[in-house]
């Protein structure tokens, strides 16, 4: 018969289902049928086909059509058997979890903590880091410094002149726009008390220039640069949700900012964020949470060129221009300022900075190391969890070996192991993801105020992308490697060997002992890391600071030009107040200062002496007006001389500190001679006392040269209407903080307390960046170095497990207990001492990259590194111990006749 | 006659294929003849329109499909009916039942319609 099957067709559907085949199988089996039957009826057989093919009817269109039928369900059976098939590898992975409920839960938890650390630390990351600035064509702007050559040997480069700016307002081409703005802490009183709040003072094209456009109102205009038309102001969103109950009715109407009254002309959307410290630049500084602008309104012609650098400058430059082609053009402009000024006053040139690379800048390399850490505690994680996967290996073999010889394809195997990791990875990412928002408050709460954009950080779609990345990846990471090797052996297994006989194999271990090197390399690493940082902090805060911060309460009062217009006014306000103060119980002495220690710097200008030649370094110092008893309050010593006192009214004294004594008058004294000040005034003046120096800016910096001015000093007394009382007390500095606050109000309720904490919290927060450095990095390495020591012990009591009998027969012919032990920690430190020495050689190379964070301590310490070494080393034998001490209570009887 | 058997077979071919299947497996041709045999040749269908009806059956779970022998060991496509399939069976047989009396009783009343008033 010419229809019948070519018998090699049959053993095509070996390959796999061939559902073409199948329809042309069927179809030919019924078209035989009838012709059969047509013949036996007396048909011929070309006459039977023919009948049989009219009563099926429309062979060729019906065949294709179930052709296609039947290749499309196909297709889906497949897909449903694939997913059918997880469903099941999930069920059975889930009853196994459920099994071994040790396992599993330590698992989730490990991988949610693991995973939950990581996201938050990246969301901080991608907070700070990653996003671009909150600004359109960020990559345009960039910051304005000036660099005055005479001042570069202590300043390399300053914020911008007034008159500077003006000039390159009209002059300079490449910009698009510039703009210039300064901190401006006003006093807001209205409802309640009055409140000192940040704000800056900027000139018009400041949003043109960021990119901002107002949710409300409008912006400044260009005629409110000048004077005269400066009582406007725009509030920030936080500002006006916060302190207006955003009501739109705002704009147009006036609120009282320092007694005067002042026009809101426009709200700012919300997404806009003003960067606060000194991310603008060194010696800018701008509140943390800035709640409104106020216009420029200021004269240029009543600025000095050539001094009073106080403003940050940002510019935008035009699209297509390169940041070296406005460099030039910038630095024709400022030699032509210079010559105008007339003066010799050295080179004027200018500098361009990235904005952004500004405003995230110093914390770049925190936070990536940062990241770094968190990330090595996952992998450790996944590490671990790979290990102990790793130790059921060979168990999991016979079970393996059993699947395979019933059918099972490597591929589903594999996909069978996988899923059992997948499934603890989800549940750890889950339960993970909802840690991370607890997690990111705790962060938050911990993490500096001088770390930038924080204010911005957040779980936005990236974060979570990468949290569900981070989770599918440790769930491949720590299953891939255990389910390769069973996948790979099972294939081989035969299924000769009872379970006992399934032995470690040499491979297996070999993989468990790298390892375990590896996350000793890790932890060593960690630590290294976290005791160089923890040694940096402990040398800040033991620095000698030059004053004593215990038992002082520092009071930072703003006193509004307006309430007390008057100097005389002001300078009764304050000693009025430092006499009451003075007068409670367990207050010893009571000091006025104008800025606090350790909380930026301002107040920069130049000291001389008369008749020192020219074109000699110009030194700049610090400027404080100080009240006479300060330097009791701070025990600051008086090396020469003596300190302001009532006598002095009237004269023209200054006190030095040290290295200004010891650079003008070295090996003399500089008691009685005169220096030459220029901050606020320029004038002689005499010396009559030198005091100890100071760490008056930061306590990981040299001294800074100061030069103290008494308070009631004119022309300078204005400044007092905004300084700190310094208080000394017997008492816990906050047990008075009450009272204080209430003198204040007694004398003036118009005058704020606007912070009030003991100086040495002030200290405290200065270090806290590093603080915040050295804590994490300590608890990340001692998470690492726990889990590194939780795998040692898991390896080391899993291999003595599988060596029971060989153990037992050894004790039985007479070996001793102790020579066992040492035996099974010695098998065990092998890895261990690897992983030491890689990751001491690693963070040999690595300080490279940490020596910027660190203070007074080599990146290469050896008694860091030895004492790490010790801690890992005493850890790790622990961890070997402790199941090698049960080694050698095994029952030699019981464990020879236990197979 | 034929316009009308075809309508008729449409809505009751998968009724017809279950039925035909409800004893025992069978293959295409079996059920071809089954049912041209069952309803006295009436219906007239080609055998090939009895496929896709098939195929759709099997696609949807009322049956399934395995290659066996003949008694006379040649190879052919077995249908045999699901759980589902007899279930389908039955509901469908009840409806087309009470649906065919329905009409027939109309059909045999005499016209118009007995008025009382």
């Amino acid at each position: 018969m010419s229809r019948r099957e070519p018998a090699w067709r049959r053993y095509l559907r070996l390959l796999g289902p061939d559902p073409r085949a199948d329809v042309d199988d069927e179809l030919r089996f019924h078209l035989e049928e009838l012709e059969r039957a047509f013949v036996a009826r007396g048909m011929s057989t070309a006459d039977a086909r023919r009948a049989a093919e009219t009563r099926f009817g429309n062979v060729e269109p019906r065949r294709r059509q179930l052709h296609a039928r039947s290749s499309r369900t196909l297709r889906r059976v497949a897909r449903g058997e694939w997913w059918l098939g997880l469903g099941d590898d999930l069920r059975m992975a889930f009853r196994k979890l459920v099994h071994q409920p040790v396992f599993a839960l330590s698992a989730i938890v490990m991988l949610a903590l693991g995973i939950s650390a990581n996201t938050a630390v990246f969301s901080v990351v991608n907070g700070v880091l990653l996003r671009p600035l909150a600004y359109p064509d960020p990559q345009r702007l960039y910051l304005v410094r000036e660099i005055v050559d005479h001042f570069r040997a202590a300043y390399p480069t300053f914020p911008a002149n007034l008159r500077s700016f003006r000039a390159w307002q009209t002059q300079v081409q490449s910009f698009e726009q510039v703009a210039i703005a300064e901190s401006r802490p006003m006093v807001l009183s209205g409802d309640g008390d009055p409140a000192l709040i940040q704000g800056v003072r900027s000139s018009a094209m400041l949003f043109g220039t960021l990119g901002v456009t107002p949710q409300l109102g409008r912006t400044f205009r260009s005629e409110e640069d000048d004077p005269g038309h400066d009582h406007e102001v725009i509030l920030t969103d936080a500002a006006w949700r916060g302190r207006f109950h955003a009501d739109p009715g705002i704009v147009g109407g006036s609120i009282v900012l320092d007694g005067q009254p002042y026009t809101v002309v426009g709200v700012l959307p919300a997404s806009f964020h003003f960067p606060g410290a000194e991310q603008l630049g060194p010696l800018t500084h701008f509140g943390a949470r800035v709640e409104f602008f106020t216009p420029l309104g200021l004269d240029a012609k009543q600025f000095d060129p050539l001094g009073e650098f106080d403003f940050a400058a940002i510019a935008r430059l035009k699209p297509g221009v390169t940041a070296e082609h406005a460099l030039a053009e910038l630095n024709v402009v400022q030699g032509h300022i210079a010559r105008d000024a007339g003066r010799d006053a050295g080179d004027l040139r200018a500098a361009l900075w990235p904005l952004d690379d500004q405003v995230v800048g110093s914390s770049r390399t925190g936070l990536l190391l940062l990241l770094g850490g968190v990330g090595a505690v996952l992998v450790l994680v996944c590490v671990n969890l790979a290990n102990l996967l790793l130790a059921r290996v060979p168990e999991r073999l016979h079970e393996a070996a059993i699947r395979a010889a019933l059918g099972a394809s490597r591929a589903r195997l594999i996909r069978q192991l996988l899923a059992e990791s997948m499934l603890v990875a989800v549940l750890g990412g889950m339960l993970g993801i909802a840690a991370t928002w607890l997690a990111l408050h705790a962060l938050l709460a911990f993490a500096p105020a001088t770390l930038p954009r924080l204010d911005e950080v957040q779980i936005d779609g990236r974060v979570l992308a990468f949290a569900v990345g981070v989770t599918l990846a440790t769930g491949l990471l720590f299953g891939a490697l255990p389910a390769w090797r069973i996948g790979q052996a099972a294939g081989a297994a035969r299924l000769k060997a009872g379970r006992a006989r399934v032995g470690e194999t040499a491979t297996v271990r070999r993989w468990r002992q790298s390892l375990i090197g590896f996350e000793v390399g890790i932890s060593t690493l960690l630590l290294i890391a976290g005791a160089l940082l923890t040694i940096s902090l402990l040398k800040v805060l033991h620095v000698d600071a030059g004053f004593r911060s215990d038992h002082v309460l520092a009071a930072d009062l703003t006193i509004p030009p307006l309430t007390l217009p008057n100097p005389t006014e002001r300078r009764q306000f304050i000693e009025r107040t430092i006499r009451d103060i003075g007068s409670v119980p367990g207050v010893a002495t009571v000091g006025w200062i104008s800025k606090l220690p350790l909380t930026g710097e301002t107040s920069v200008s130049d000291i001389s002496i008369p008749g020192q030649p020219t074109g000699e370094p110009v030194v700049l110092a610090n400027y404080r007006l100080v009240s006479g008893p300060y330097f009791h309050v701070f025990g600051i010593p008086v090396r020469a001389g003596r300190v302001f006192d009532e006598s002095d009214r009237g004269r023209k004294v200054v006190l030095i500190s040290e290295s200004v004594a010891r650079h003008f008058w070295p090996g003399q004294s500089p008691v009685g001679r005169t220096i030459h000040t220029s901050w606020g005034t320029d004038e002689d003046q005499e010396v009559i006392g030198v005091v100890g120096d100071l760490r008056n800016l930061r306590l990981d910096g040299p001294p800074t040269l100061m030069v103290f001015i008494p308070d009631w000093a004119p022309p300078m007394e204005y400044a007092t209407g905004s300084g700190s009382l310094v208080i000394r007390t017997s008492l816990p500095p906050l047990a008075i903080a009450a009272e204080v606050r209430q003198i204040v109000h007694s004398i003036d309720p118009a005058v704020p307390v606007t912070a009030l904490r003991p100086m040495d919290d002030v200290v405290s927060g200065s270090v806290a960046g590093r603080r915040f450095q050295a804590s994490l990095a300590i608890a990340f390495a001692g998470t690492a170095l726990f889990l590194a020591a939780f795998g040692i012990f898991g390896v080391v009591a899993y291999s003595i497990e599988q060596r029971r009998r060989d153990l037992g027969i050894r004790l039985a012919l007479g070996a001793r207990p102790a020579t066992l032990r040492w035996m099974v920690v010695r098998q065990g430190m092998t890895p261990v001492a690897v992983g030491l020495i890689t990751g001491v050689a690693g963070s040999i190379v690595a300080g490279h990259f940490l020596g910027p964070l660190l203070f007074g301590v080599d990146p290469h310490d050896p008694v860091a590194i030895a004492v790490v070494v010790l801690i890992v080393l005493l850890a790790a034998g622990f961890a070997c111990y402790l199941p090698g001490a049960r080694a050698t209570r095994i029952d030699p009887m019981a464990a020879c006749r236990s197979d | 006659m034929a316009d009308f058997s075809q309508q008729i077979l449409r809505g009751t071919l998968d009724l017809l294929i279950l039925k035909a299947v409800s004893r025992e497996p069978a293959h295409g041709y079996e059920i071809a003849r089954w049912v041209e045999h069952a309803t006295g040749a009436v219906l007239q269908l080609e055998d090939g329109s009895l496929y896709p009806a098939l195929y759709r059956l099997e696609e949807r779970g009322f049956v399934t499909a395995d290659w066996r022998l003949t008694a006379d060991r040649r190879r052919a496509k077995y249908y045999t009916i699901t759980a589902a399939g007899r279930r389908r069976l039955r509901d469908d047989t009840a409806r087309w039942t009470q649906y065919a009396g329905a009409i027939f009783a109309a059909l045999s009343m005499a016209a118009p319609l007995p008025r009382n008033a």
